[in-house]
C-alpha cells in the first residue's frame, strides 16, 4: 500500500510540472497582457517600465523558470488586475466553490442513489418509469437554462428565493460559509439544486443499471434464499456491491464540478473559484489562470488517489498485492 | 406416475401437480408441468435431468424464488402440512433460511465477494433471529467448524476469494445449515467442483444429513453423482417427472426408455472405443477429401506430435519502479506461477492422448502450447519434426496442422458471423479453398459433422449447445489438420449431447486417421476415448501409459485417489 502512494506521488508531481508548462505555454500565446494592463495612450517608457516591472521582456524560458522558483518558494504570483497575491486571493474564493460543489454533489449522491436504487429494484413500476423519465430529462436539459428557469419561478414569480449571491454569511475557523444561517442556506439551495441535477441523474442511472444487474445474480438469489429481509438485502449487499462504480464517478463529478462550476456561478452571481477565472480569462490575467489550473489538476489527483484508496476498502480483493 | 414406495410417515413436504409457467412471446414456456412428489424427513431425494427439463425451477418453486415473470399457476407445495404456494412474501421470507434452505451451483458467484464470511454469516443469522454481534460471530465460528473447515477462528474474518472453490461451497452449506433447517435443495451444488472436492462435499453432505436428520433435494444431470447420495430418484423430461423411485431400481432396472437412454448415453457405461447411444440427429455425409498431400506423412501409430521438456511460467510484469527497484536488490522479484513444469509427451499418429487432471493442473496451458496458441517459456513442440511456433523474439504458429476445439461453445464462436464465414475464414486466410470453392466447401463440413449444409447462413445464437460445439469441431477440421487439441470439448454439455459430441469424434477419428490431444477432468470420457492416458498434477505428469492399464492398476499415489473419487453408478445384479 505504501509503494502503491509513494507511486502515485511520484505520478502527481510529474502530473503537475507538466501541466504547469502546458498552461504556462497555452496562456502565453492566447495575448499580451501588456494591452490589457496598460492605456492605450501611454508612454513608451511607461510601457518599458511596466514590462520590465513583470518580467515580460524576459524570454519565455526564462520567465517559466523564474515563475517555477517563485512557486517552490511557495509565491504564486501576484494577479496583474487585482494586485494582491494569487494564492490569498484563489484561497479567499476557494471555501464558497468548495460548499457550493459539495452540498450539490452530496445532495445528487444520497439522494440520487437511493431513488434509483429502488428504480432498479422496481424496474417495472410506474413511479420508477417516472424517475427514469426525469433522470433523461436530468441530462439533457442544459444547465444554464435550469438556471434560469428556477430563478424566474422561485426568485422572480414565488419570490419566496433569492435570485443571486451568497447570503449572511458564519465564520468558521476563519472560513466563511453560507449554510449555517437560514439566508445563506436559501441563497445556497437554487444554485446547489441547479449544480447538482446532472449528477443527480447520471447517480440514478448507475444505481439503477448496477442494482438490477444484481438483482437476478445468484449472490442475491443466495441470500434470499437464506432468508434475508429485502431491505437488508439492498443495504448490505447490493449497496456495497454497486458502490465501486458510484465511487468512481463521484470522484470524477466532485472534481469536475469543483474545477467548472463557472455556468452555476455565473448565473446565480456566486462568488467562486469559476467567476474569478472567467474575468481573469477576459483580462488576461496570466498568474491567476496559470495557478488555477494547476490547482485543478492537483485537485484531481488527489481526489482520484483517494478514490482509489477507497477502492481497496470497498473491496477486499484489491487490498493484496499492491504492497 | 410410478411412485411405488409411499414414504410412510407424514412427509415433510408434498408436492401435487405443480406448474410454474413463463410467458413468453410465443404463449406459456411450461417450465414445470405436473409434478408430484414427496419427501419424508430425512430423506434425501435426487431429482435428475438434462438442461432445461425444468429441475432446478422445481426447486426454486419450493422455495418461493422464480424470477419474474414466472409464476406458479396451478398445484400445491405442503411443507409439514402447510400450503406454500400463494402464501404472502413475508410469511415465505420467514421459513426460507430457516425451515428449508438452499446451495446453489456456483460457489464463484453465490457469496458475496465484499463481505465477509463472518459477516455474512450474521446476516443469514438476523434473518431469523435477534443476536449479538459477539454471539453471532462464535455461532459462525462453529457453523464453520462444523463443515470441516479448519481454523475456523481465523477463516471466518476471511473474504471469498481467500476461498477454494470447495471451500466456498463448504460456507454455503454452513449457511444453509445455520438454523437447522428441515430441507434443504442443493441445486448442482458440487458441478463447478473437482472430482476429488466433490467426493470430500458429497461424503460430508451425506454424514451431516444423517446426523442431523435433514431431508435433501439433491439437483444434478449427474446419475452418478445421484446415486451416491439419495434414497429416492426423480428423472425429469421437459417439465415432467417420467420416472421416481428407490434409487437402486431407478438406476439398475430404468421403467421409461428416458431414463434408459440417459444411462446409455453414459461413456462409463459401454465398453471404451464403442459408439455411444445416438440421440437422434441426421445422418453424418463422409468429410470432404483432404486437400494437402497426405504421402510425406508417418504411418499411423510412429511419433507424430512431440512436446519435449517443456515449461510455462507466468510472472507478472514488473513496473518501471520494482524492475529498478530489483536489480538494486531493495525488493524481491516478482512472484511467479509454474503452470507448467518440464512436461514431455509424445502423441503418436492417429492415437488418442487423453491428458487428465483438476483444475490448476496445467493441462489446458499445456493444450494451448501444443496448439501453438501459448508461447512456452523453454523447451520445444515438435509436429512431424518440425517446430510448430516460429523461433525469435515474439513466436508465432507457423503451421495449420494442429488446431483447436475449445470447452464454451458458447464463448469460442463470434456471434456477430454467419457460421459459414466462422468455418471458412481459417481456409480462405491459408488458401487451403479459393473464395468461389468455399460456400461448398463449408457445407460439406457442416454435413460432415451432422448439421443441415442450410445452416451455413445462420448466426451462432440460432444454435443449441451441442450444435455450436459441432460448428467448432467443423471449423478446426476444415483447416485440414493432422492433430486436434481438444480442451473439455463435452464439459459443458448434457449427456446425450455428450454422447453425440463423443461419437461424432471417434468416428471422424478413424476417417480422417487424426490424432487428438484430449484434455479433460472427467475420467469416464477419456477412458472411453483415448488410446493413452497422461495424468497431470501441479504443473507435471504423474502417470502415463495405455489407458486400460492406468485404469486398471494406478500407480502413482494421485492417480489413485483420482480414480477413486469417481462416483460410479450401481451395476444391475444380473
Amino acid at each position: 500500500m505504501f509503494g502503491f502512494i509513494l507511486q502515485r506521488l511520484w505520478q502527481a508531481i510529474i502530473v503537475v510540472i507538466a501541466m504547469s508548462a502546458l498552461v504556462f505555454c497555452g496562456v502565453y500565446a492566447v495575448g499580451n497582457p501588456i494591452d490589457v494592463l496598460i492605456s492605450p495612450d501611454a508612454t513608451q517608457d511607461i510601457r518599458a517600465a511596466v514590462i520590465a516591472q513583470y518580467g515580460l521582456d524576459q524570454p519565455l524560458w526564462q520567465q517559466y523558470l523564474t515563475f517555477i522558483g517563485r512557486i517552490l518558494h511557495g509565491d504564486f504570483g501576484r494577479s496583474f488586475v487585482y494586485s494582491m497575491p494569487v494564492s490569498e486571493l484563489i484561497l479567499s474564493r476557494l471555501p464558497a466553490t468548495l460548499e457550493l460543489t459539495l452540498v450539490a454533489v452530496l445532495f445528487a449522491s444520497l439522494v440520487g442513489i437511493p431513488i434509483g436504487m429502488y428504480a432498479g429494484y422496481k424496474p417495472h413500476s410506474p413511479i420508477s418509469r417516472a424517475i427514469m423519465a426525469l433522470s433523461i430529462l436530468g441530462f439533457s436539459v442544459p444547465t444554464f437554462w435550469f438556471g434560469l428557469m428556477l430563478i424566474m419561478v422561485f426568485a422572480v414569480q414565488c419570490g419566496c428565493m433569492p435570485a443571486g449571491g451568497r447570503g449572511d454569511t458564519v465564520s468558521l475557523f476563519g472560513v466563511d460559509f453560507s449554510f449555517l444561517t437560514f439566508d445563506g442556506l436559501s441563497h445556497l439551495v437554487l444554485p446547489a439544486l441547479n449544480l447538482s441535477l446532472f449528477k443527480f441523474s447520471l447517480m440514478i442511472r448507475l444505481a439503477r443499471a448496477g442494482t438490477r444487474e444484481l438483482m437476478l445474480s445468484d449472490t442475491v438469489k443466495f441470500a434470499r434464499a437464506a432468508g434475508l429481509s429485502e431491505f437488508t438485502l439492498l443495504s448490505r449487499h447490493v449497496l456495497r456491491l454497486i458502490s465501486i462504480p458510484l465511487v468512481t464517478v463521484f470522484g470524477l463529478e466532485l472534481g469536475s464540478t469543483l474545477a467548472f462550476a463557472v455556468v452555476t456561478e455565473t448565473i446565480f452571481s456566486w462568488p467562486g473559484l469559476g467567476k474569478l477565472i472567467i474575468n481573469s480569462i477576459t483580462s488576461l490575467d496570466r498568474p491567476v489562470m496559470v495557478a488555477y489550473l494547476m490547482l485543478v489538476a492537483l485537485l484531481f489527483i488527489v481526489i482520484n488517489l483517494v478514490v482509489d484508496l477507497t477502492y481497496a476498502l470497498l473491496d477486499p480483493r484489491l487490498r493484496k498485492g499492491r504492497a | 406416475m410410478t411412485d411405488t414406495v409411499k414414504p410412510l410417515a407424514t412427509p415433510l413436504l408434498e408436492v401435487t401437480n405443480l406448474k410454474t409457467w413463463f410467458p413468453s412471446g410465443r404463449g406459456e414456456v411450461k417450465a414445470v408441468d405436473s409434478v408430484s412428489f414427496s419427501i419424508a424427513p430425512g430423506e434425501v431425494l435426487g431429482l435428475v435431468g438434462e438442461s432445461g427439463s425444468g429441475k432446478s425451477i422445481t426447486g426454486f418453486s419450493i422455495i418461493g424464488l422464480i424470477d419474474e415473470p414466472g409464476r406458479i399457476v396451478e398445484g400445491s407445495i405442503k411443507l409439514e402440512g402447510r400450503e406454500l404456494v400463494g402464501l404472502p412474501a413475508h410469511e415465505l421470507r420467514a421459513i426460507r433460511g430457516k425451515v428449508i434452505s438452499m446451495v446453489f451451483q456456483d460457489p464463484m458467484m453465490t457469496l458475496n465477494p465484499v463481505l465477509s464470511i463472518g459477516m455474512q454469516i450474521k446476516l443469514a443469522l438476523e434473518a431469523h433471529e435477534n443476536i449479538s454481534s459477539s454471539d453471532a460471530r462464535e455461532r459462525a465460528i462453529k457453523a464453520l467448524a462444523q463443515v470441516r473447515i479448519s481454523e475456523p477462528e481465523r477463516k471466518v474474518d476471511f473474504f471469498p476469494h481467500q476461498f477454494s472453490g470447495g471451500m466456498r461451497q463448504r460456507v454455503a452449506i454452513a449457511i444453509a445449515l445455520l438454523h437447522r433447517p428441515k430441507l434443504i435443495i442443493c441445486d448442482e451444488p458440487t458441478t463447478a467442483l473437482d472430482v476429488s472436492i466433490q467426493a470430500e462435499i458429497l461424503a460430508e453432505m451425506k454424514e451431516l444429513v444423517s446426523e442431523l436428520g435433514t431431508a435433501l433435494i439433491w439437483i444434478s444431470h449427474d446419475l452418478a453423482v445421484v446415486s451416491s447420495i439419495a434414497d429416492r430418484v426423480a428423472v425429469m423430461k421437459s417439465g415432467q417427472i417420467v420416472e421416481i423411485g428407490p434409487a437402486l431400481a431407478v438406476l439398475t432396472k430404468p421403467q421409461h426408455e428416458y431414463t434408459r437412454a440417459l444411462l446409455d448415453a453414459l461413456p462409463s457405461r459401454a465398453r471404451p472405443g464403442q459408439l455411444l447411444l445416438r440421440g437422434s440427429g441426421i445422418a453424418d455425409a463422409a468429410p470432404p477429401p483432404r486437400k494437402s498431400a497426405t504421402a510425406n506423412l508417418p504411418p499411423l501409430g510412429s511419433p507424430y506430435l512431440v512436446i519435449d521438456d517443456i515449461v510455462k511460467r507466468f510472472e507478472k510484469p514488473a513496473g518501471l519502479f520494482r524492475s529498478l527497484a530489483i536489480k538494486s536488490g531493495l525488493s524481491r522479484p516478482v512472484s511467479t506461477v509454474l503452470a507448467v513444469g518440464g512436461v514431455s509427451i509424445t502423441v503418436s499418429r492417429g492415437d488418442v492422448l487423453g491428458l487428465v487432471g483438476e483444475s490448476g493442473s496445467g493441462k489446458s496451458t499445456l493444450g494451448r502450447m501444443a496448439a501453438g496458441i501459448t508461447v512456452p517459456t523453454s523447451g520445444t513442440i515438435r509436429l512431424n519434426g518440425q517446430p510448430v511456433m516460429s523461433a525469435g523474439r515474439s513466436p508465432k504458429k507457423i503451421t495449420t496442422r494442429i488446431q483447436t476445439i475449445f470447452q464454451d461453445p458458447f464463448a469460442s464462436l463470434n456471434g456477430r458471423m454467419r457460421i459459414g464465414d466462422i468455418i471458412a475464414e481459417g481456409p480462405l486466410a491459408h488458401r487451403l479453398v479459393s473464395r468461389a470453392e468455399a460456400p461448398g466447401y463449408v457445407k460439406q463440413w457442416l454435413a460432415a459433422v451432422g448439421l443441415d449444409p442450410a445452416f451455413a447462413d445462420r448466426f451462432p445464437h440460432q444454435f443449441s449447445g451441442g450444435q455450436r460445439q459441432r460448428i467448432a469441431i467443423a471449423r478446426a477440421l476444415a483447416m485440414q489438420p493432422d492433430v486436434i487439441v481438444c480442451d473439455e470439448p463435452v464439459a459443458s454439455l448434457d449427456v446425450s449431447i455428450q454422447a453425440q459430441i463423443i461419437n461424432l469424434l471417434i468416428r471422424l477419428r478413424a476417417e480422417l486417421d487424426l490424432s487428438l490431444l484430449f484434455i479433460s477432468h472427467d475420467l469416464s470420457v477419456v477412458r472411453h476415448l483415448c488410446d493413452r492416458v497422461a495424468i497431470m498434477y501441479q504443473g507435471r505428469i504423474v502417470e502415463e501409459g495405455e489407458a486400460a492399464e492406468i485404469y486398471a492398476d494406478p500407480q502413482h499415489a494421485y492417480t489413485k485417489r483420482l480414480l477413486a473419487a469417481v462416483p460410479v453408478l450401481p451395476q444391475a445384479a444380473e
